[in-house]
């Protein structure tokens, strides 16, 4: 018994540190936002917050902006599936092929997912700046003018531009997912499929993407949970400008907090959002369970 | 080898090589460019410089503050990756080794946090900071980076420390081991590789991160290098070739990070896709 008891000291003493971070800043600050949701504030500390019922959440499904923003989000999703996805998953057969330096290609081209957001936005900012930037003079080089635009102050141009740098940063994360998936698969099964005949196209679609489904239904979860939380490149490449077309659920958080001082919208967005994440990786993890069984 | 198969192993290595363009000409457009001026990027963004001509990298550290603020990163990211290391180090202890119900509960509680976006969290954490006379203090910074980061690291340590065998516990208890001898003198060393894995994701995490540097430090003596790039904007007319001075200098840090430890990192990557 006494033994026992020493176990739960022990248990309490080397998890002490870890529950107490979780506790002040994951578990109490969600319960918060959460309060804070069905309230109005305007920040300043010491000024009690009024309560004013689903009255936030009205306002935020109600205005053009936060649409936008889905639209928005949506769009870097598209970005997810239809560009990142095969680009990721292509570049993950590259470097598992029978080639020669695909350790020297899988490094490269995770380089960019170690550079921070801010400094290859910055980079991607000065490339892209209409008047001094490289492209433009590229452009103009090759006597290509009219295609010159700001691309960054385009409505629509620089939620795509930004998609478009996004999936550049994270291709070699990506790949390396479907990489893992690739190299699980027993080589036994793939030499198999080939003395049967199967030419290449065949061993990928009926060995390599079947087999490789754990790996896409990592990609999905880890695709649609990121995109609804996109800050930082959209902040640092356009703020969400010009006039919040750009902008994400993620931006509209932090400008309603910090920049107009309305809380309650602010953590009527995030609660929201925390909805939208729980409820996608759910229903992601189910829909590819199903799929499993046969 | 047949036609076919030439002509398809051509075409591999040609794809490949455009991403690796892809991924490497941006890098070599920094660095030419911060060696020139805003004419000479524009007008021979390819070409080597004119002259190697250092003045934008003096201008970068002088006027922007680069090496204050590279400086204060890698403090606060080592900080990161330490307390990341302690703290997953000792939760996963009990997790592994004690068998109680409310240990088991807890892991289930970390299961649960890592599906709470860090916005939904960003609010409160810096009214607390306020109400703690917490902001622009590198302690609280680091602990709710180590907060963000930790449930990852248990998960993977606590998994790495249940594929040793008990066996060795039992031994090292005989021997005279107590719980903290044992965790620290004969569980640590087995998991060092999982153990350097996320010490680099932390570094790399706290390296790059946004949001929280945004709303914790105003200071713009304490900036961290992601919090500072963004003082580059607004100039209406910029000089881009200190830009890409300071561009430079920041990722210095984190490409000599990966090229010293990138078989580490991409092993961590697909080790965490497999048990995600």
């Amino acid at each position: 018994m006494r033994h026992k008891l020493r176990d739960h000291m022990i248990s309490l003493l080397f998890l002490l540190p870890a529950l107490t971070l979780l506790m002040i800043f994951v578990l109490y600050p969600t319960l918060s936002t959460i309060k804070l949701s069905f309230h109005s504030w305007k920040g300043i500390y010491g000024v009690p917050q009024k309560f004013v019922g689903f009255s936030n959440y009205v306002k935020v499904l109600t205005s053009d902006t936060f649409w936008n923003a889905m639209l928005n989000s949506f769009y870097f999703m598209m970005g997810t599936f239809f560009i990142l996805m095969p680009l990721s998953f292509g570049l993950a057969l590259l470097v598992t092929s029978r080639l020669r330096y695909t350790g020297f290609m899988k490094t490269m081209y995770y380089l960019p997912v170690m550079l921070g957001t801010t400094t290859v936005a910055l980079m991607w900012k000065c490339i892209l700046d209409p008047n001094a930037g490289i492209l433009a003079g590229i452009l103009n080089s090759m006597g290509l003018e009219e295609y010159i635009m700001d691309w960054l102050n385009t409505p629509t141009v620089n939620v795509w531009v930004t998609v478009l740098i996004n999936e550049w940063k994270f291709a070699g994360y990506n790949m390396l997912i479907f990489v893992a998936g690739i190299t699980s698969i027993p080589e036994i099964t793939v030499e198999a499929a080939m003395i049967d005949g199967c030419n290449y196209w065949q061993r990928l679609r009926y060995i390599v993407l079947p087999l490789c489904k754990n790996s896409f239904k990592i990609f999905a979860i880890l695709g649609i949970t990121g995109c609804l939380k996109v800050f930082d490149i959209i902040w640092a490449m356009t703020g969400g400008g010009p006039n919040d077309v750009s902008s994400t659920p993620g931006v509209m958080i932090y400008q309603f907090a910090y920049t107009y001082k309305k809380y309650g919208r602010s953590a009527a967005i995030a609660v929201l959002l925390l909805i939208m994440g729980v409820t996608l990786s759910m229903v992601c993890n189910r829909v590819l369970k199903q799929e499993n069984i046969y | 080898m047949d036609k076919r198969a030439k002509a398809g192993k051509g075409a591999s290595y040609f794809l490949a090589l455009i991403w690796i363009a892809a991924t490497t000409a941006p890098l070599i457009l920094a660095v030419l460019s911060s060696f020139k001026d805003n004419a000479e990027i524009y007008l021979h963004p390819w070409q080597l410089p004119k002259s190697w001509d250092v003045s934008n990298y003096i201008r970068a550290i002088r006027d922007v503050g680069a090496l204050q603020a590279i400086g204060n990163t890698l403090l606060v990211s080592f900080l990161t990756a330490g307390g990341v290391l302690l703290v997953a180090l000792l939760a996963s202890y009990p997790m592994s080794r004690k068998n109680l119900r409310w240990v088991r509960a807890s892991y289930t509680l970390f299961v649960l946090a890592v599906m709470i976006p860090i916005h939904t969290t960003l609010i409160p954490i810096s009214s607390l900071a306020s109400t703690w006379k917490a902001k622009n203090q590198y302690w609280y910074l680091i602990c709710v980076y180590i907060a963000f980061n930790m449930a990852q690291s248990i998960f993977l340590v606590s998994g790495s420390m249940n594929g040793i065998s008990r066996e060795i516990d039992d031994a090292a208890i005989i021997d005279g081991c107590g719980d903290f001898r044992l965790l620290f003198r004969i569980l640590t060393p087995i998991c060092k590789p999982i153990l350097a894995t996320e010490a680099i994701f932390a570094f790399v995490y706290a390296y790059g991160e946004l949001i929280f540097s945004l709303t914790l430090i105003s200071d713009s003596k304490m900036f961290t290098v992601s919090r500072a790039i963004l003082s580059f904007y607004g100039d209406g007319d910029m000089a881009l070739g200190p830009i890409f001075a300071f561009i430079v200098l920041s990722t210095i840090p984190s490409v000599l990070v990966y090229i010293l430890f990138h078989n580490q990192i991409q092993k961590g990557v697909m080790n965490g896709a497999i048990k995600g």
